[in-house]
């Protein structure tokens, strides 16, 4: 009932402010690009007389509402030609651009490429853009551009190390961060365990990351969201492109079904088979693989429709007796429809998973596990006026995870077939979001998302005393898994818990003079799901699990101020944020807990805290033939667990000492110190050189406090949590882009990338273990370093 | 499962490299430490206990014996077979470290077992009860290899108990182990494979599968994680390993009825009365 009323409520605001405008008229439509009639993202319609101007959707669609009059108009999107012109507004019309790319214009390419330029007026802060184009001069590792190790040269953004899956914001966890595929939720977006990201770059058309003042528009992940969008595909003509890299190669191939109206997009990247294959013998494989489709319709004026999918696999297997096969598959269809000139919809319906499969012949077994979910969603963005947007639009997402099915992988197993207990949960979401413009220097930005989560029956149900599934040892002073005084069986259509949240979101911006501005924003959010990891980063292996009658929700209240300049018209620019932010309800877990196939996950769960607060820095130089950025970051992750509040049994209160004796300790992903530079340098029309340089303080660890022996067994045991640090990261990168000269000439254009990763050869520490050897019986301390220096060449072709 | 999660690391560990490298530790003050993990052939009329004790190091040195005020194993469920019998034993020092007592197979095998030590005056208490085992169906050398092509294969099968829940511990020899509960093969004959990595021919290689409750079982557990030698580039998350050896100095029950506020005060070790089957293999 309450979604009603807020939905009810939310359209009366919207028709109280809708009679305002009156004698004037609406300019609307979409701009592309001209050569594919690909729509652009973050486009800006300006009217510099007035002062005001509007930027284009997610789908290319801009509308602004001005006073009858002549006005003269700049489209302006760096990197392609600006449009300016002069138009009469008499009535409300419809005009689409189409803007050509710079460089193929001009004979001398002269670089102004600016895709990621800071609005400084708009109230959104704690966001960062990267184009395409930027991510792909981001020298990595193998050469294999790569859209979450470029994220990771922002500031606020960090992940555990080579090798180490997904990516940490502000002092976040790596679940609580919101990944988006044309808006389907992707759970893992590593392949190779975090080597590579999951997504080709080059079915990409735009990313945006927020690590703070997140729109309503977005729930269900405290930390970030990271916004990603496809490309729609070429409906002017057939285009092919692709790559030959040291890892994988790539293909996409794009083109019309019908001129204007309706194109395909077909990508697909693989990597080689027996990637790793002189590590072992020849029985052995390593590879993964991916493909991004999409179909796009453009009906008329007012429909379009699109239909999108990914399907992305990594495969191991090591003879016959392993095989690991894991990845996401998402499918996706939208309906773009425009009800009026300013009011603008679109409707998304949404399916994507998770699978994680194993096969163990040795022991004779086949496991799987995964996460389905069904996502209906429906948005609109009303453009009031020019001083005025409205955003507002429902979700509804249907979960089921499956924790875990183990069945025998032979005749002879002994394995019994067993399906771990199967989750249900609903979430279910209504947004408000409304961006205004007060005065000529404030504008706000102040929405408000209601969420409903609803942990729907399973087939078992664990019931403990006192309800409560984890008991504290008082004299061993240590927790432990409880045992369950009953199962039921409450039925598929029981309610097992209902978290109801209220996520207010608020921004502001002040604008100072033309070229600075300050901003300060307040984000409430709230997480339902929870990926179970207690190692440093999450494997495949980690299962997700909904919160419930023992889990709770993840709370967030993140505080953010910020000053932003422009310099020298937009040539360099400089911001710089503070922000604080804690999570109540963090999960922790007891010592010793072990989260793979645990049919009874409460037991090892305690609601815990986390906390982090830093300051950003981010200069960035955004024209000529040298451009870059330098982002610096000083913060600090901390979380703790102290004992739940004693109660009484048979008279007695029972004290309990938290994790960590309730202290607060590091996450593993704090890293006080956080330096990215990263530089890109157009020699000359045949050479550019990029360079990327890296600096962080070394995570968090463990260092034994003392070791002991028992049945002949070594071993160490440990002090307070991750009060130690590993040796601090840093390495160099280089990469060298050649594009031969004789391309002009010819139909086929193809480039050669030079890199070397880690250029001096640094050995970074993945991990410090301390075994002792079996072949000395010495005690030792192990360094394990994942790559040293690595040359790799690839090459990309299109025509 | 923990071992496939061991199959992904090892895969991974092998990309990186490693190496030895110096660390500087912090240290504590040392702890007592109690082996006491009582195997039982119960085809045997008599059982000798033996265990250790001895202190903790830093992490680079070497653990120290050390001597004990008094320990003794008791058993209050026990019915004395005669006069000369009892319910209790006391453990002599054999040598530095290890003290040692033997009684009737009968007097570890039912009821509940209390293991008090007094060290300087702080007293240690611990309680277990037998924890039953299944024999070998058979163990056989297999030619299978994982990574390497080096590898030894040994393929070992059992016949879980139907009627109870079992946790199981592979003494593999070599101080290698593994831990297994019958969770998924309840009542079934269960066959896997372990791979040894340095075996020669001609050696001969005792495996023994033991008992456990699940409280050992975990324990065990645990020790195998931290104590690993393939941990890889996954950091485990590393935890003290509290043993069941409680501080009971001082708890009265009336004023003091839990060890909340003396918290660093404890002993590090187990205490654990298991069945044992042991069969023997020669490489070939």
């Amino acid at each position: 009932m309450k979604q009603t009323i807020l939905l009810s409520s939310l359209i009366f605001l919207f028709f109280a402010t809708h009679s305002f405008a009156q004698q004037k008229y609406t300019l609307s439509g979409t701009v592309t690009e001209e050569s594919s009639n690909e729509t652009l993202i973050g486009v800006t319609v300006a009217f510099p007389e007035l002062g005001t101007g509007v930027i284009t959707n997610e789908y290319g669609f801009y509308s602004i509402t001005l006073p009858e009059g002549e006005y003269k108009l700049r489209v302006g999107y760096l990197g392609f030609e600006d449009i300016v012109k002069s138009i009469k507004l008499n009535a409300s019309s419809k005009i689409d651009f189409k803007l050509i790319e710079a460089a193929e214009q001009l004979e001398e390419i002269v670089v102004t490429q600016n895709i990621e330029k800071m609005d400084i007026r708009k109230p959104q802060m704690s966001v960062n853009t990267l184009s395409v184009e930027t991510i792909k001069k981001i020298p990595v590792i193998l050469g294999e551009a790569d859209i979450i190790k470029s994220i990771l040269l922002l500031p606020g953004v960090t992940n555990a190390g080579e090798g180490a899956s997904g990516f940490n914001v502000r002092g976040g966890a790596v679940d609580q961060n919101l990944i988006l595929l044309d808006e389907a939720i992707i759970f893992n977006s590593s392949h190779l365990f975090g080597f590579f990201s999951v997504f080709n770059p080059d079915a990409i058309k735009d990313i945006k990351l927020y690590k703070g003042g997140i729109p309503a528009r977005y729930g269900g992940r405290v930390s970030s969201v990271l916004d990603i969008f496809q490309k729609e595909g070429n409906s002017k003509e057939f285009k092919v492109n692709g790559g030959i890299g040291a890892v994988a190669s790539r293909l996409l191939v794009e083109g019309p079904i019908k001129e204007d109206k309706a194109a395909f997009l077909i990508a697909g990247r693989g990597s080689y088979a027996h990637l790793f294959l002189p590590l072992f013998d020849l029985d052995n494989t390593a590879y993964f693989y991916d493909l991004n489709t999409k179909l796009n319709y453009k009906i008329n004026d007012k429909n379009s429709i699109f239909l999108s999918g990914y399907f992305g696999r990594d495969v191991f297997g090591i003879s016959e007796s392993f095989v690991n096969t894991y990845g996401n598959a998402v499918g996706n269809f939208r309906w773009n429809h425009l009800f009026t000139d300013k009011l603008f919809s679109n409707l998304s319906v949404i399916y994507s998973d998770y699978y994680y499969g194993l096969k163990l012949d040795f022991v004779g077994f086949n496991w799987n596990s995964g996460i389905k979910n069904f996502n209906v969603k429906y948005d609109f963005k009303h453009y009031l006026n020019d001083k005025l947007q409205v955003n507002y639009g429902i979700n509804n997402i249907y979960y089921q995870f499956n924790p875990g099915k183990i069945e025998p992988s032979n005749d002879e197993s002994g394995i019994i077939e067993d399906q771990l207990t199967q989750k249900f949960a609903n979430e279910f979401a209504a947004y408000v979001d409304f961006e205004q413009r007060v005065t000529d220097n404030l504008s706000l930005g102040y929405g408000l998302r209601f969420s409903n989560f609803i942990r729907l029956g399973q087939d078992e149900l664990n019931v403990y005393e006192n309800n409560n599934p984890v008991n504290f040892d008082p004299f061993l002073l240590i927790y432990q898994e409880a045992d369950p005084i009953d199962v039921v069986n409450p039925g598929r259509g029981a309610n097992l818990a209902t978290f109801n949240n209220l996520e207010p979101r608020v921004s502001l911006a002040y604008t100072i003079n033309e070229n600075s501005s300050v901003k300060a924003s307040y984000t409430r959010l709230a997480q339902y799901l929870h990926l179970l990891s207690n190692t440093n980063s999450p494997t495949p292996l980690d299962v997700w699990t909904p919160s419930g009658p023992f889990i709770k929700p993840q709370l967030l209240d993140q505080y953010a101020l910020g000053y932003f300049k422009n310099i020298d018209g937009g040539a360099y620019s400089f911001e710089t944020e503070v922000f604080y932010k804690d999570v109540e309800n963090r999960i922790d877990y007891i010592d010793g807990a072990n989260l793979i196939a645990n049919d009874a996950i409460e037991q090892v769960i305690l609601n815990g805290e986390a906390r982090a607060y830093g300051l950003e820095i981010l200069f960035r130089k955004n024209e000529g033939k040298f451009q870059g950025w330098l982002a610096y970051t000083l913060s600090k992750s901390e979380q703790r667990t102290p004992g739940r509040p004693p109660f009484v049994d048979n008279g007695r209160s029972n004290l309990e000492t938290g994790i960590n004796f309730g202290e607060w300790y590091n996450t593993p992903y704090d890293k006080p110190h956080d330096i990215s530079l990263f530089a890109s340098f157009e020699l000359n029309k045949k050479w550019s050189i990029n360079s990327n340089f890296v600096y962080q303080t070394g995570q968090p660890t463990n260092f034994p406090i003392g070791q002991f022996e028992f049945q002949g067994l070594t071993v160490p045991y440990y002090g307070l949590r991750n009060k130690q640090r590993l040796p601090d990261y840093h390495r160099i990168d280089l990469s060298a882009t050649l594009t031969p000269e004789r391309n002009k000439t010819r139909k086929v254009q193809g480039e050669w990338i030079f890199s070397i990763y880690n250029l001096y050869n640094r050995r970074n520490a993945a991990s410090i273990n301390f075994r002792r050897n079996q072949d000395t019986g010495v005690n030792e301390a192990v360094r394990t370093s994942i790559f040293g220096i690595v040359p790799a060449v690839t090459y990309n072709f299109k025509f | 499962m923990r071992k496939c999660l061991y199959i992904l690391i090892i895969v991974f560990s092998l990309m990186g490299c490693q190496d030895v490298i110096e660390v500087d530790l912090d240290t504590e003050p040392p702890r007592l430490t109690v082996d006491a993990l009582i195997r039982i052939d119960t085809s045997e009329s008599i059982t000798k206990a033996r265990i250790k004790v001895g202190l903790s190091s830093s992490f680079f040195e070497a653990n120290q014996a050390v001597q004990v005020n008094q320990m003794i194993i008791q058993n209050l469920d026990y019915v004395p077979s005669g006069p000369l019998d009892q319910n209790f034993i006391i453990l002599n020092e054999t040598q530095l470290g290890i003290y040692e007592g033997s009684r009737n197979t009968a007097f570890f095998t039912s009821g509940e077992l209390n293991l008090t030590i007094d060290y300087n005056g702080e007293f240690f208490l611990a309680k277990t009860r037998f924890a039953p085992s299944v024999p070998f169906n058979n163990i056989i050398q297999g030619d299978a290899t994982l990574f390497s092509g080096d590898e030894t294969e040994l393929i070992v099968s059992f016949t879980d108990n139907v009627n109870r829940d079992d946790f199981y511990i592979f003494d593999f020899d070599f101080n290698e182990y593994l831990v297994s509960e019958d969770k998924f093969y309840q009542g079934q004959e269960f066959e896997f494979s372990y791979f040894y990595d340095n075996l020669k021919v001609g050696q001969t290689v005792t495996i023994s599968i033991l008992g456990a409750d699940e409280s050992f079982y975990k324990y065990m557990d645990q020790l195998i994680v931290q104590s690993g030698n393939s941990q890889g580039p996954f950091q485990v998350p590393v935890a003290t390993v509290r043993g069941n050896l409680i501080n009971v100095t001082g708890i009265d029950n009336t004023a003091v009825v839990d060890n909340v506020q003396s918290s660093n005060n404890f002993a590090l070790g187990y205490f654990a009365v298991v069945q044992e089957f042991k069969q023997q293999i020669m490489i070939e």
